[in-house]
């Protein structure tokens, strides 16, 4: 039997697979870790609706029935066949596969990597993800009881060059809406900062997301890229940024600073490009046969692209572009018979 | 005509009337200087703000916007510790701009 | 031994060489008096007392001896090369010297003819066979030998500087090659003239063969006064293009010895002590190799070796673009056999530039800062501008020191003034002056004992620059080091763990730092090397020194430097400089930590 392998059980990959399942193909979906969902699972709930993350997760789930789902298995060795791939997994099984669809995801930027910001040496600096978690119920001891001041930092290695990442990751700014959303909905005396270089707030509904901050809420927004935390003798942090509204430099005490960590490439696409010997863009992720026409396929017959492995998405693109590749894979197959 | 009165001056910044020929030859020098995207990390970070308001993001723009007295008082305090390069997420070399800026200024000026 | 041209003791074949020689010693002579002329009154006066203080004088004769004839630094760095270098050098000299004894023997009179004892055997016929004479032959023909062979490594390496282990030398100019050539030339055109006349003028194991093979083969005499011109016409090309050549260094390097060991720096960019680094620079490329910009093609030119060359040549648009690229990292200066000083020569130059706008700082006071510091204070931590950005750094050093049990209290804990020395680097030395005046207000208002630094920048300003009286001035390395082996400081050994020690420039070469901080990462960790390490660890291309040099640029000379540390697979790089800490933290694979950090984890 020909295989379809959805590399990435993320969203994009479970959304991928569900389709191709109803389009009468037989995909295998093969993720690294033990459970499916990706990134999304890790998140409590999305913006700018507040849905819960988990319900996306169930109804992606539930339409995989049927679906060869390999957990814990990694793609080892992709050989070429006359027609397709064979595609050999870490776990022994080796799959004949007629098309690939490659829905890798990307990497949350590792925040220690900014040492300014006294990720993992402070003890009350957190990243979007960490914050999350919490939201989900997981204890963290660096989240205070009653934080009386939060900071929010966005563009964590995005729009930077130092970081080895110089696009904006595109969900940061709403993503830093929501949780000081919610952190203020929480502490509804605390007060919160955003600290940010530019808004980004291009999506449906995002915008009135940001009035709901703003008159709400009542949360600060600084234009101005935090540049230097320290910590305070009582253990809170002090963060150093420019205002540069007023042009004057500002600093202020913290009990909870939380990173917007960005979007970066998987540090293995490398390894995938060269196995299909198909190039990487100059950002790192996968390079798209077109960045507007046809951002599903790749310059490899047979090789699709699914979500965020081609650059930051958000869930609903991700979701639209897994569906996208997985109708291209149809007509791909339909077109080789 | 005497009215007997005077306007006080605009504070418009006619952008028809700035001379932008310093701004250009820095960026001529070294283009990265015209990627700044007014972050303020480098006026955030500087050791010498305290003392003079120096902050390279607010001399880029004096020079773009023709203010160069602000631009010489910033500078005057400048200490060239290199901490506005180390951050800047563009990677400008704000320390070859400010070493440029100091030495070109006067030919702008057309004095000394 | 007879006196061939007993009446005159001329012949006009040694005219050639006599004006070669009678040009180059002018030319020295006169270019030793404007350099002399050209030092600062008091350099002058330091100078020429330490060649008559006996202690100096003492080693300025060891150290032309072993530098210029010898070779000892490059026999250490590549023996193939150091015997090529000494076989020429101590073999010439010995000519030299040989030929004089011979002429002080056999014709005293003689001895005030510069060229007899060039020439011996042209002048002289052997009457007897004595034992001094065998026994200088033998010699003179030995030392030809010598350096006959060290010419032939030359011309191999020529052709084949890889085998020698040079990837890249410079390509020579013009008149270098003019110069290399009749160098060449000079020692076989020797054992022709001295095989041809052999049977009259005696010889040796190497010239008397000559000779009857030569006689069996051309038969008559009339060969030999054509190869005598033409070894003199070839010793005159090459003392005549001698000073526009890279072999001036072979006199400047005798004048560049000693005034270093007077203690002499380069105060004025093109005059004095700089002219004679310029011209003591052999070319010879191996700081092209060393220097850290090299991975990238589009700076091999932008070594110390071009930038003499292009101070020589008088092209301001280069000394200006290679001065202001250079990282000052010393690494050129540590290979160099000369000891040409890269990073001050180019400083210098940077300090030519005339700008409009001149910082000042006296808005600024020193009282605020004493002010806030408590009372009491024994140790006082600068952290210094980078490492505010490196807060891992400054939180492992002040809990190293509560862990030690030590009163201490921050000079910047929100930001203080610069140290001085990246303005000292741009070559604006004026400001820096004031900086150092400022900063040096503060700690001695701090009434401190120990000024403690984790930053190699600040380190080596404070330790060069500064007058801080009785106040000690430690790098945090040091100290921290001092405290473990004092067992105030108890770490716990994890022998599983291999870190490799990467010498910060300023730190290693700056401050000849180099065995404290391994001792310290031995204390709580295997430690390995980095393929170079030490004098020659390769900059990680973070530094301030470099102008001009944008960050993009710098990433290939990061991922180099961080290539040679991997060298023996280690789980973690540590270093003890906030810049080299953050520079490698983009690139690296493994944890790139600082010593304090190290320490305080294990402590």
């Amino acid at each position: 039997m020909d295989y379809i392998a959805v590399v990435g059980g993320g969203i994009a990959g479970m959304e991928a697979a569900a389709q191709l399942k109803a389009l009468g193909l037989e995909p295998v979906l093969i993720e690294r870790s033990e459970a499916l969902g990706g990134h999304v699972a890790s998140w409590h709930c999305l913006f700018p609706d507040l849905t819960p993350a988990d319900k996306l997760i169930k109804d992606l789930e539930s339409r995989l029935e049927g679906v060869d789902i390999q957990l814990g298995a990694e793609v080892s060795t992709l050989n070429p066949l006359r027609k397709g791939y064979s595609v050999v997994l870490s776990n022994g099984k080796v799959y004949p596969c007629r098309a690939i669809v490659l829905a890798t995801g990307f990497t949350l930027f590792p925040a220690q990597r900014k040492e300014e910001y006294g990720y993992g040496i402070y003890d009350h600096v957190i990243t979007n993800r960490d914050l999350e978690g919490w939201f989900g119920g997981n204890g963290d001891s660096r989240v205070p009881e009653s934080p009386k001041a939060v900071g929010f930092v966005h563009c964590v290695g995005s729009r930077d060059i130092k970081a080895g990442n110089a696009q904006c990751s595109k969900v940061c700014c709403i993503t830093a809406i929501k949780q000081a959303i919610e952190m203020k909905e929480r502490f509804p005396g605390a007060e919160i900062y955003c600290f940010y270089m530019d808004l980004r707030l291009f999506g449906k509904k995002y915008e009135d997301f940001y009035i709901r901050a703003q008159r709400d809420c009542g949360i600060h927004f600084i234009r101005g890229r935090v540049s230097e935390v320290a910590e305070t003798i009582d253990g809170r942090v002090q963060v150093k940024a420019e205002d540069t509204l007023s042009g004057k430099p500002i600093k202020v005490r913290l009990d909870l600073l939380v990173l917007m960590a960005g979007i970066v490439c998987n540090p293995d696409s490398e390894q995938f490009s060269k196995a299909v010997s198909m190039p990487l863009d100059d950002d790192g992720f996968f390079r798209s046969r077109n960045n507007i026409g046809d951002i599903t396929r790749s310059d490899r017959p047979g090789v699709f692209l699914a979500g965020a492995c081609t650059g930051a998405k958000t869930v609903p693109e991700t979701l639209a572009e897994a569906r996208s590749a997985a109708l291209n894979v149809y007509q791909y197959l339909k077109g080789q018979k | 005509m005497d009215f007997g009165f005077r306007l006080s001056p605009s504070s418009t910044v006619d952008l028809d009337k700035v001379d932008l020929s310093l701004y250009d030859r820095l960026a001529e020098l070294d283009p990265g200087v015209r990627t700044c995207i007014g972050c303020g990390s480098c006026s955030a970070t500087c050791t010498a703000s305290a003392y003079s308001g120096m902050s390279v993001r607010k001399v880029l723009l004096g020079l773009q916007r023709g203010r160069m007295q602000e631009v010489e008082k910033m500078l005057s305090n400048c200490m060239l510790c290199g901490k506005c390069t180390m951050v800047c997420p563009r990677g400008i070399n704000t320390r070859r701009l400010i070493l440029n800026v100091c030495r070109l200024y006067a030919n702008e000026e057309g004095d000394v | 031994m007879i006196d061939r041209f007993a009446t005159t003791g001329f012949h006009p074949f040694v005219l050639p060489f006599l004006l070669g020689m009678w040009f180059v010693l002018g030319y020295c002579l006169f270019g030793m008096i404007r350099i002399l002329w050209e030092l600062p009154r008091k350099d002058r006066r330091r100078f020429l007392l330490s060649l008559v203080t006996p202690k100096t004088a003492w080693k300025n004769i060891k150290d032309i001896f072993l530098n210029c004839l010898i070779h000892v630094k490059l026999w250490k760095r590549n023996p193939v090369l150091g015997y090529m270098h000494s076989s020429i050098a101590f073999g010439w000299f010995m000519i030299i010297l040989l030929g004089h004894v011979e002429v002080f023997l056999f014709l005293p009179e003689r001895i005030r003819l510069f060229y007899y004892p060039i020439f011996f055997n042209f002048f002289v016929a052997e009457g007897e066979s004595t034992i001094q004479g065998s026994v200088l032959m033998f010699l003179m023909d030995f030392f030809l030998l010598v350096i006959l062979s060290g010419i032939t490594l030359a011309i191999i390496k020529r052709f084949a500087s890889l085998w020698f282990g040079m990837r890249r030398t410079t390509r020579p100019s013009f008149l270098d090659m003019v110069g290399m050539y009749s160098l060449w030339a000079i020692f076989p055109l020797r054992l022709l003239c001295e095989s041809f006349t052999a049977h009259i003028s005696g010889g040796s194991f190497l010239t008397i063969p000559m000779n009857r093979l030569f006689a069996w083969f051309f038969g008559n005499d009339l060969n030999y006064l054509p190869t005598w011109w033409a070894y003199s016409i070839v010793l005159g090309i090459f003392m005549f293009v001698l000073p526009f050549t890279r072999y001036m260094h072979i006199p400047s390097e005798m004048l560049l010895i000693p005034l270093r060991n007077a203690g002499l720096r380069v105060m004025h960019p093109r005059k004095g002590f700089a002219r004679v680094q310029v011209f003591s620079c052999p070319g010879c490329g191996v700081c092209i190799d060393a220097c850290p910009m090299s991975v990238k093609k589009e700076n091999l030119k932008d070594c110390t070796v071009y930038l003499n060359r292009q101070l020589r040549r008088g092209n301001e648009k280069r000394i200006a673009e290679i001065s202001d690229k250079c990282l000052l990292c010393g690494k050129c200066t540590e290979v160099c056999q000369v000891g040409v000083e890269g990073p001050e020569m180019r400083v210098a130059q940077r300090s030519l530039r005339k700008y409009s706008i001149n910082p000042h700082y006296n808005n600024i006071q020193a009282d605020p800062f004493i002010d806030a510091l408590p009372a009491g204070t024994r140790v006082l931590y600068f952290a210094g501008c980078m490492t505010h950005l490196t807060p891992g750094i400054k939180k492992s050093v002040l809990s190293l020191l509560d862990k030690a049990g030590a009163s201490y209290s921050v000079m910047d804990p929100d930001g203080g003034l610069c140290c001085g020395r990246p303005m000292m680097m741009a070559g604006r030395d004026e400001q820096a002056r004031e900086m150092i005046r400022l900063n040096s207000e503060i700690i001695r208002g701090s009434r401190c004992n120990v000024l403690l630094l984790s930053c190699p920048i600040c380190y080596r300003i404070f330790k060069e620059k500064y007058n801080l009286g009785n106040i000690r001035v430690v790098h945090h390395s040091v100290y921290f080091e001092e405290l473990i082996r004092a067992g105030r400081l108890k770490v716990t050994r994890d022998e599983a763990v291999k870190l490799v020690y990467h010498d910060p420039c300023e730190l290693g070469r700056g401050c000849g730092i180099y065995d404290e901080p391994r001792a310290a990462v031995s204390a709580v960790g295997t430690l390995v090397e980095a393929g170079k390490n030490r004098r020659e660890s390769i900059c990680c291309g973070g530094s301030l020194g470099s102008i001009t040099l944008s960050y993009e640029k710098r990433e290939g000379i990061t991922r180099n430097s961080v290539a040679n540390l991997m060298a023996e697979s280690p789980d973690a790089i540590v270093t003890a400089c906030p810049l080299c800490l953050s520079t490698f933290n983009k690139y690296a694979d493994v944890p790139v930590k600082d010593l304090a950090t190290v320490l305080d984890e294990k402590c």
